[in-house]
């Protein structure tokens, strides 16, 4: 009896220690969010073997990369505005890049974006816009401002308000006329002010799918979301509307970067450069439907007519990039935290 | 008897309560509709998505082998512990007694990360152990070692020291004592606790997700991180498989007992 | 407990009960915790880091800011209240199962639930609570008024209790399997009423139980918080929100090592309090 439980418990250990092959590159993303084909395509021609593992909130993964999980995995994928800080702290590498000729294939709006000058430590992998998402049939006004959040004279129904930190507070500086990226105690005092009285007026704060689910199911007439979630909520009820305000609003990017201790970092060059052919990057956005910072492969994607994933010129003027703030991130910190606890 | 008929009305409230949720997975997983708001029609195509992606049995897999090798170990230790905290006296008693609320106390996210820190500090000096399914083990059996000692311990409380000195009396040694008179007399506590263990590891995400390394995706980290596109009927497909599976398993189980 | 055993059998069974669950709880539990001790006293790099100096002004920030209290308060009261919730619901149901042919078949199905993903079960809620959602449907075919059931506190409790049910059920269900019954009918035999009688012997029968069961819902329902943020619409923050956002969006791990060794003290200090007013009834014994 006891030999025989001493067995149960051993087999499940030595089948749970890890195999690790030499060729092996080892991505970190959201799950789902890279097609099966364009990853099979990679392992195929350089016979190799691509591990995705998954993590649901970029700041608990920096925080695990920096408890020592960054011998873990070669490439991460990560939102634009956490870049500065995983640079500064040494956990990404500065890029290599002689060893990425396809950089050239970028966009010039993406090759040198304000959250990472000179793309010195990331490569954009998709971009898209934060917006109001709205149900024709349940707002008693045009949605064109972000007035609709923040002045309950012009409120068209019930609204939710994004968890996002940095998008939300973005959302309240471009009501005020200022940039995303303003450090500015008494502007931010003011967002606190009309943050706060939002949140009260509001159906909640709600993640990007969440909110859009939402509004689809009623729960509010208008929500801030991404471009990505709400094109998708379009195809289910076209009721729902997708919609940049006047003032203007964000361009986000989901970004690639390679660890600074990544055991394998030179497949991972190899793997973002792959990713740069206009043919897979096509592949990408077809498969997962955001945009792609890759002009050469708007021609072979399906969506390159959609307002809601390219907006037109006039409108992508208006778009910004959220900046790292660094050490004044902290004034940000505060006055969510306050809104949050109130 | 009234007051039995009123008790049986009651439970099975309680217990459709419990399935109500299920249910509405259940009938979403038939639904033609990504975002199951609404209706809109009669589809298998979620399972057919279910059976096309390549990675959800590997997650699913390592989520088992997890679950039941965390459960084995810590209720075979935690019903150790606890018959060692009922029975007998010593130092550092009161001690331990209080150590085990700490992992019930203890939020998920410090608790994952303070883990990862003494593996990656381990590892630093000995080479030894990478993240992966062993860890993650290792993790589940240090919270659920306090849960089914705390159940077993409740059971334990209730049960006389006298029956066990009975069968020393009568010539049974330590081993048999054991095994023929307090086991059976723990074993709702112990099969309880297992259970409670069990549910806690295969739901668990903030504990997994520091502990996990390359390779060891484990089905709630794969869930959780859907939240960027957005979590589609295919998950509930699974859960409606595998809570299938298992009321499955356990009728053809009730049906066996009953033949007995 | 045997007055025979010599000190070597003693220390011998000692070793093999005790031994190895506490050398675990040691490694993996008591050493974690000293490191967030540590971490608690040190400060926060300007890139985010841990950090010297050294000292307790981390507390200190946490003692005397009332915001945090009223955040502590908060956490309380919704723990409380959701813990008595559950046990109005589940202890009824204990004792049914208990007193059933099949109590293995309904333990089962008291835990088959919770074998999907707590994220699925959670949306499910929503779906059912939201305006456009089943309850409502049902709440107007009756010809009433759509009901604001989703996001509300209403809602955070109902998936609180649901989510921390078999916690209370599944020890509770280990004692009251081993009740006494016959303690009830002597009970009755000397007049007692119904209620009376079930006060008197049975219910100081479920006491291990009730309370094991009691704490292993009350302590984790006070540190919870997604259920609160994706029922209550986020706008309710919980201790253990505000513990997350330190060591995730604040990156202030010192002041969050701080706050959940103040949660933690906080906890083990209330069941020092309650065994040292228990002990001359011999429930300090529960802790």
């Amino acid at each position: 009896m006891k030999k025989w439980l001493a067995l149960l418990v051993l087999i499940p250990l030595l089948t749970a220690c890890p195999k690790q092959g030499a060729s092996e590159l080892r991505v970190y993303n959201w799950s789902d969010y890279m097609p099966e084909e364009v990853i099979k395509g990679f392992e195929e021609r350089e016979k190799v073997k691509v591990v995705l593992d998954t993590y649901d909130d970029p700041e608990a993964m920096i925080s695990k990369l920096e408890a020592g999980g960054d011998t873990e995995y070669d490439l991460i994928i990560v939102s634009d505005y956490l870049i500065g800080q995983l640079a500064r702290k040494g956990t990404i590498r500065e890029l290599d890049k002689s060893k990425i000729p396809n950089l050239a294939n970028l966009g010039p709006e993406f090759a040198n974006p304000a959250f990472d000058p000179e793309s010195k430590h990331s490569v954009v992998y998709q971009w898209g816009t934060t917006g109001l998402v709205y149900r024709e049939d349940l707002v008693k006004g045009p949605v064109d401002s972000w007035a609709v959040l923040f002045d309950p004279a012009k409120s068209v129904g019930s609204f939710l308000l994004l968890t996002e930190m940095r998008e939300q507070m973005g959302a309240a500086l471009r009501y005020l006329g200022e940039s995303v990226n303003t450090t500015d105690p008494a502007v931010l005092e003011k967002v606190k002010g009309l943050l706060i009285d939002a949140k009260r007026r509001s159906q909640g704060f709600a993640g990007g799918t969440d909110a859009v689910q939402q509004v689809l199911g009623g729960n509010a007439a208008v929500a801030v979301a991404y471009s990505g979630d709400a094109f998708r909520a379009m195809e289910e009820n076209d009721k729902v509307k997708y919609v940049i305000p006047a003032e203007g609003g964000t361009r986000w990017t989901d970004s690639l970067a390679v660890l600074s201790k990544s055991p394998n970092a030179e497949l991972a060059y190899k793997f973002i450069n792959y990713l740069l052919e206009p043919e897979v990057a096509a592949q990408v956005s077809n498969g997962i439907g955001y945009g792609t910072p890759v002009p050469a492969a708007l021609p072979m994607i399906e969506a390159k007519d959609n307002p809601v994933i390219y907006p037109p010129a006039e409108v992508q003027q208006k778009l910004e990039f959220l900046a790292d703030l660094g050490p004044d991130l902290d004034a940000f910190n505060a006055v969510w935290a306050e809104v949050k606890a109130r | 008897m009234p007051v039995k008929r009123l008790l049986a009305a009651y439970s099975w409230l309680v217990f459709a309560f419990l399935y109500l949720p299920i249910a509405v997975i259940v009938v979403l997983s038939f639904n033609e509709s990504r975002f199951g708001v609404n209706w809109t029609g009669f589809s298998l195509k979620w399972y057919e998505a279910l059976l096309e992606n390549r990675r959800i049995g590997e997650y699913l897999g390592n989520t088992l082998v997890v679950a039941f090798t965390s459960t084995l170990v810590s209720t075979v230790l935690g019903t150790l512990l606890a018959m060692g905290i009922v029975r007998y006296r010593f130092r550092l008693r009161s001690f331990l007694r209080y150590l085990l609320y700490v992992p019930v106390v203890v939020p998920d996210v410090v608790m994952g990360i303070s883990l990862l820190l003494l593996f990656d500090t381990v590892r630093d000096g000995i080479g030894w152990p990478r993240l992966s399914l062993f860890t993650i083990i290792l993790a589940h059996i240090s919270f659920q070692i306090a849960y089914v000692t705390l159940v077993v311990r409740a059971r334990l409380m209730l049960l006389d020291p006298a029956l066990e000195e009975a069968a020393r009396d009568l010539g049974a040694d330590n081993w048999r004592t054991f095994w023929e008179v307090t086991l059976p007399l723990t074993w709702p506590g112990v099969v309880s606790g297992a259970l409670l263990a069990f549910s806690l590891s295969l739901d668990d995400f903030v504990v997994t997700f520091f502990t996990s390394g390359s390779g060891s995706t484990t089905l709630p980290l794969y869930i959780y991180g859907k939240v960027k596109t957005g979590i589609t009927p295919e998950i509930h497909a699974l859960s409606t498989l595998m809570v299938g599976a298992t009321i499955l398993i356990l009728a053809l189980g009730a049906l066996f007992w009953r033949r007995r | 407990m045997n007055e025979a055993a010599t000190p070597w059998q003693k220390a011998r069974r000692l070793l093999v009960t005790v031994g190895p669950g506490a050398l675990w709880l040691t490694v993996f539990v008591l050493v974690p915790s000293l490191l967030i001790l540590l971490a608690s006293l040190l400060s926060r790099s300007s890139t985010g880091s841990l950090a010297p100096p050294w000292g307790l002004h981390n507390y200190v920030r946490f003692f005397t800011e009332p915001l945090f209290w009223e955040i502590v308060g908060r956490s309380l009261w919704i723990g409380w209240w959701a813990t008595v919730l559950t046990v109005l619901m589940g202890y009824p149901l204990a004792f049914y199962i208990a007193a059933h042919r099949y109590k293995q078949v309904l333990l089962l199905l008291v835990v088959i639930p919770f074998f999907t993903n707590f994220l699925i079960r959670v949306y499910a809620w929503i779906i059912l609570l939201q305006r456009e959602g089943a309850v409502n449907a049902v709440i107007t075919a009756f010809g009433l008024p759509p009901a604001d059931l989703f996001p509300s506190t209403f809602a955070v409790y109902l998936a609180t209790v649901y989510t921390f049910l078999p916690f209370l059920v599944l020890p509770l269900y280990a004692a009251v399997e081993r009740i006494d019954w016959s303690q009830l009918e002597a009970a009755y035999d000397l007049g007692a009423t119904p209620v009376r009688g079930f006060w008197e012997a049975i219910f100081p029968q479920t006491l291990p139980g009730l309370f094991a069961g009691f704490l292993l819902t009350f302590i984790p329902a006070v540190g919870t918080f997604v259920i609160a943020d994706l029922l209550g619409g986020g706008k309710i923050t919980l201790i253990g929100n505000l513990i997350q956002q330190q060591f995730t969006s604040a990156q202030n791990w010192a002041f969050g090592a701080a706050v959940s060794m103040i949660l933690m003290v906080m906890v083990l200090l209330g069941l020092w309090l309650y065994a040292r007013t228990q002990g001359e009834r011999g429930l300090d014994e529960l802790v």
